[in-house]
């Protein structure tokens, strides 16, 4: 009996600690793990930005986070280094340039590093990624024959060398994306670092002079990031405009009917009405023929 | 001798007659309505389309519903006189004026109710003024108004004859309604020749009549299919409106035919043969228009694209399924179900059917003009709650009513002034039948 006694209060403080525990425990489990996706993009070899794509995993599928809090360094993770403060949109995308506050120390080597870092709230544990990235150029000229030639050069030592074994994807810039110039989907450089495409899209119209935006790009390089240089050349045919305002349409002003409906209408209307007028004739007709009677 | 006396009794049970106590009573309920539509309709034009629920998402609403459904009703005129005599059926002649007097007056309301609509009635003129010959809304127009020409002259060509024996009767008479006989058919005399014009100009009416009923029907049903909505996109509306409009104008016919019936007891004349006859006459097209009815819908459903299925969910199991199945089943499988049998072919069942067909035809219309308004292929944003909704005002109902109420006053009148069933046919026809 004695043993029973104190066995209840043993089970008593065990009841109040479990959901205690529990209650603990879950806190840390609705937290969710922030999965961050940061990229260095170089365009036309001048403008520096940073993408960065905010995710979690739900359900064992990916949702993008919107909404996501991020600071952005350069480097270090101290505020003489910070490249921008950004919040992602519904789709879990943010971009950020960097500023010319942190040129000189970007000028200062060939080899950075970009540091994302989140801090804890209520729905997110605190996150950090990172991303380093070896300073390169793309360059594209154009060739006799419609050929583009495309070369990578990275920073090393202090001098531009090229780097071969790189995959470069050459395309035209159209409306919402971009349209690889042959059937090739991409060309690696040689020792040279350089690559060689043959335009086979002839009668792809281009803008009003015929004007098409040639791209090369190195899409999401381990070492160099995304690479884009773009470049116009009037390779495209002459986009010519047909311009229907004041024409004859169905769409058209009062006397700007079409032909073929106003001969469908007019012909209509008229064999009808004829029957009509030769009907009230007919009435006539009849009057008479009770007068003669 | 024994001829000439059947003649008589034929002309006396078939002379219009003046109203009873109840056809006064009808006609002053009728004008009662007409009287509190007129007050409505001035207040709407005293203070704009404001007075009715309409607004920039239901931009047509219960008056284009009435539209279509008296346009759809107008459509019996064609039917019973242009297509059953070109048919070389004899049983339909006591119903060729009933349903010719139901297709004039019920496309005088269709253009009337049109005007309603507008709002501003003086704007009717610039319909006319600056149409677009490309819009159908122009050739609606057009169409409506060579019906209704067409539809007069069939009403008044067979009323000839019918009109010699009107002033005969009232011979010694000084009344309006004989100076207006004497006016409209003094000159009719009966001979050979007289005869031979008006049996030809008929012939010619009756075929000519047949395209433009089927082109105001087809005019009327691309007002809808060359607007890009849910509901309305469809390539099949043409025939749709027709098959609809055959079903809505035979079921107000045999409501007709059993009120004047009863009315003026022409039983001798509208036997339990004419309403069989019309019973599988409604079969055949309850069913053709419930084929119309699964093509539109069910084909939609079954791909149920996103951008349509907020309509169809709504139609099938939304605000207006109720008013939906209504439709489907007291204007369509219930009265199939019924005509099917013997029984549900004699003249009281046959009332019944009549008037579920035109009442579910009317909730049909409704429901082509309205759930589609409702819901536009590109939502406009930030609009206010009550436009996702649509609830005619007091106005709105009054007007209808008012303008239904009209159709029946035509209707009435046009009864008691000329002879609902048509005498020198009738007396023709036996005599054939004799010979």
């Amino acid at each position: 009996m004695k043993r029973l006694c104190n066995f209840y209060p043993l089970l008593f403080s065990l009841c109040l600690q479990v959901p205690v525990s529990f209650s603990a425990n879950g806190q840390d489990s609705a937290r969710k793990t922030l999965l961050v996706d940061l990229s260095y993009h170089s365009l036309n070899n001048e403008v520096v930005y940073l993408s960065v794509h905010a995710k979690t995993k739900e359900k064992g599928k990916f949702q993008p986070v919107g909404g996501a809090r991020l600071r952005l360094y350069l480097d270090k993770d101290s505020a003489v280094c910070l490249a921008g403060e950004i919040v992602t949109d519904t789709k879990g995308s943010a971009i950020t340039f960097l500023p010319p506050s942190l040129k000189n120390q970007w000028n200062s080597a060939a080899t950075h590093m970009f540091i994302a870092l989140s801090d804890e709230d209520g729905a997110f544990n605190p996150s950090r990624t990172e991303a380093s990235v070896v300073k390169a150029h793309l360059e594209m000229d154009t060739g006799q024959g419609r050929t583009i030639i495309a070369k990578i050069v990275e920073l090393k030592n202090g001098e531009w060398v090229p780097v071969k074994a790189v995959e470069i994807k050459v395309a035209i810039k159209r409306s919402g994306s971009d349209l690889a110039v042959s059937d090739k989907e991409s060309y690696t450089t040689d020792s040279t670092g350089t690559i060689s495409a043959e335009f086979h899209r002839d009668n792809i119209p281009g803008a009003k002079n015929g004007l098409l935006t040639l791209v090369a790009k190195v899409d999401d390089n381990d070492t160099y990031g995304n690479l884009r240089v773009e470049k116009t050349e009037p390779w495209g045919t002459v986009l010519k405009l047909s311009d229907t305002f004041d024409k004859r349409s169905l769409w058209a002003a009062r006397f700007k009917t079409p032909l073929w409906l106003l001969l469908m209408e007019y012909s209509i209307f008229l064999s009808v009405w004829s029957v009509v007028i030769y009907l009230i004739f007919q009435i006539i007709k009849i009057i008479r023929a009770g007068r003669l009677a | 001798m024994e001829n000439s006396i059947d003649n008589n009794a034929i002309t006396r049970d078939l002379l219009p007659m003046r109203f009873g106590r109840w056809g006064k009573i009808w006609t002053f309920i009728l004008l009662l309505f007409c009287a509190i539509g007129a007050y409505a309709y001035f207040l709407q034009l005293k203070n704009g389309l404001v007075v009715t629920d309409m607004g920039d998402y239901v931009s047509w609403g219960i008056y284009i519903s009435n539209f279509v459904f008296f346009v759809a009703i107008s459509l019996v005129g064609s039917l019973i006189t242009a297509v059953l005599r070109l048919a070389n059926v004899h049983w339909s002649t006591p119903l060729t004026r009933i349903a010719e007097i139901i297709a004039v007056s019920s496309i005088i309301f269709a253009s009337l109710i049109i005007i309603v609509d507008m709002g501003r009635p003086e704007r009717f003129l610039s319909l006319l003024l600056h149409g677009r010959l490309q819009s159908p809304i122009i050739w609606d127009v057009i169409v409506i108004s060579t019906y209704f020409v067409l539809s007069l002259l069939l009403l008044y060509f067979p009323l000839l004859p019918d009109l010699k024996i009107l002033i005969r009767m009232n011979a010694n008479s000084h009344s309006r309604l004989n100076k207006l006989y004497r006016l409209l058919g003094s000159f009719w005399k009966g001979n050979p020749e007289q005869v031979r014009l008006s049996e030809k100009a008929i012939n010619i009416m009756c075929i000519t009549i047949i395209p433009v009923a089927f082109c105001i029907h087809t005019v009327t049903s691309w007002l809808f299919a060359t607007t890009y909505r849910p509901g309305w996109d469809s390539t099949n509306f043409g025939g749709y409106f027709i098959s609809g409009a055959f079903l809505v104008g035979a079921g107000a016919v045999v409501v007709a035919m059993f009120v004047f019936r009863k009315a003026y007891h022409l039983e001798k004349y509208i036997t339990d043969l004419h309403f069989d006859k019309m019973g599988k006459v409604l079969v055949m097209l309850a069913l053709l228009y419930l084929y119309f009815n699964i093509n539109e819908y069910l084909v939609p459903a079954f791909k149920m694209r996103k951008p349509e299925s907020a309509h169809l969910l709504d139609l099938f199991a939304g605000e207006f399924a109720p008013l939906f199945w209504f439709a489907i089943l007291v204007g369509m499988l219930i009265p199939v179900g019924i005509l099917l049998f013997k029984k549900g072919r004699k003249p009281l069942p046959m009332f019944v059917v009549g008037v579920m067909v035109v009442v579910g035809a009317w909730f049909k219309r409704y429901l082509i003009v309205t759930p589609t308004l409702l819901h536009p292929f590109l939502p406009m944003q930030d609009v206010p709650e009550r436009y996702h909704h649509y609830f005619p005002s007091w106005q709105e109902w009054a007007i209808t009513m008012g303008s239904l109420a009209g159709t029946l006053l035509v209707i009435t009148f046009l009864a008691r002034i000329f002879p609902i069933i048509p005498i020198q046919e009738t007396i023709t026809e036996q005599h054939e039948k004799v010979v």
